[in-house]
């Protein structure tokens, strides 16, 4: 949201009374919501496009729409520095293992956004031979915005949505103050499919299954 | 001399920031986020000044008449007349047959007496986040039921359960439609001969022809 005033009442916990004439200079808060706060207004896009609706995000990144009033604008070509990773448009087979490598080497905490048909679903795509139908079955996405391609202000409001995903965690259950590391994504094979190795052992039955039904079937005929 | 452009195009900015303040002036007291302050700013003429961004969240920028997003069903007004809330679908199957990615899933309705179908759809899916926005199925839709919608703030968070729309989400009343295409609407009345359904005409253009017949034979 637009900061000033309106921000730092955002702030204010409402179990904690204070007078109304201060509430624009004083806000009494708790540390999970103004670390929330300060999260929600510096989130620092990783900067790729993919399709289409990359226009439309560079679009939101222009003057007219200008996401840097939510604090956005900072558009880093290293995933080392961004939080947010905005999958923005049609996942080839062939770019979904440079995706899920740039995810693993973002730091926590890091949010993934799918932005447009293609990215959530598939989209017009979602049968190709060559396209990943939705990036969510490789990556956790946190906020899915439809649209063919979404208009950027479509765009800023799945933004919002995600401010509001983030200002609801809690310091006492997000995953990246546990101890112990977290778990990286397995790369995804590429061959002439695609392979999850999360799913390899299911391939590896199926596989086998398939061969015994195959050598079964010649004795009979 | 090295340089001149690089200030010119400093003078450029600095001319839209000092105009910012011009612009605060001249709505001083009536709000720089009324309708006027808002349009004159995305408008073309020479009368603007300052910034032109969209403070997207407090101040939109109005879609135009044949904007397409997510299609809905139309159906009759809840206070009508004459079934209140019935869909106008009849169930055919054009729209799922011609969306190129396939995004639209119907499951026909049947009458419970007679088990024959009927013309009203039992359950109605689309898949926004398969739609592609393209208006194929509202070009194609015999009988005006399915309309695309101008409302694009759906982000959610899970798409299982948030963005597979069923026929009680996708359903919105006539007057919707009515105002968000004025134009759109008022021509394809005029295509039908009326502002109800196809079908619903057509019932009350036999059941004058047959009225006629009876006074012309008596």
């Amino acid at each position: 949201m637009t900061n000033g005033d309106s921000g730092l009442k955002a702030l204010h916990n409402p179990d904690i009374p204070v007078p109304e004439e201060l509430q624009s200079t004083i806000a009494i808060t708790s540390l999970d919501r103004i670390y929330n706060w300060c999260r929600a207004r510096s989130m620092w896009p990783l900067l790729f496009g993919l399709a289409c609706c990359a226009i439309e995000m560079i679009a939101a990144a222009a003057s007219r729409y200008d996401i840097s009033r939510f604090g956005m604008e900072v558009m880093r070509p290293s995933p080392r520095q961004a939080d947010l990773m905005i999958v923005s448009g049609t996942v080839t087979k062939k770019m979904v293992v440079p995706i899920v490598r740039i995810y693993n080497q973002m730091a926590e905490p890091k949010y993934v956004l799918a932005m447009g048909a293609c990215a959530s679903g598939g989209g017009p795509f979602k049968e190709g031979y060559n396209v990943v139908s939705g990036i969510d079955k490789y990556i956790p996405v946190d906020v899915y915005v439809p649209g063919c391609p979404p208009t950027p202000q479509a765009l800023i409001h799945g933004f919002l949505t995600l401010q509001k995903k983030i200002e609801s965690q809690s310091l006492r259950t997000v995953p990246w103050y546990r101890s112990g590391e977290s778990t990286a994504i397995p790369i995804p094979l590429l061959g002439p499919d695609i392979i999850d190795p999360r799913q390899a052992e299911l391939i590896r039955r199926q596989a086998e299954q398939a061969a015994a039904q195959a050598a079964a079937a010649p004795s009979e005929a | 001399m090295y340089g001149l452009g690089i200030l010119k195009g400093m003078g450029v900015t600095l001319k839209h920031f000092l105009d910012t303040y011009i612009e605060d002036l001249r709505f001083l007291g009536k709000g720089k986020r009324t309708d006027v302050a808002f349009n004159l700013r995305q408008s073309g003429s020479n009368q603007r000044l300052g910034l032109f961004t969209v403070e997207y969240p407090e101040e939109k920028i109005a879609v135009p008449e044949r904007f397409r997003f997510i299609p809905f069903l139309v159906i009759n007004n809840l206070d009508a007349e004459e079934d209140p809330g019935k869909i106008w679908c009849t169930s055919c199957g054009i729209c799922a047959k011609v969306c190129p990615p396939q995004c639209i899933w119907i499951v026909r309705g049947t009458d419970p007496e007679t088990g024959r179908p009927k013309p009203e759809p039992e359950e109605f899916y689309i898949d926004i986040d398969i739609c592609m926005n393209c208006g194929l199925c509202a070009e194609f839709c015999p009988f005006d039921a399915i309309k695309m919608d101008h409302d694009y703030e759906l982000a959610s968070y899970d798409r299982t359960t948030h963005h597979i729309f069923d026929k009680a989400r996708l359903s919105k009343e006539f007057r919707y439609w009515r105002s968000i295409a004025p134009t759109i609407s008022a021509e394809e009345a005029e295509a039908r001969g009326g502002w109800e359904h196809k079908d619903v005409l057509k019932e009350k253009a036999k059941a004058a022809r047959t009225a006629d017949k009876a006074t012309g034979a008596s």
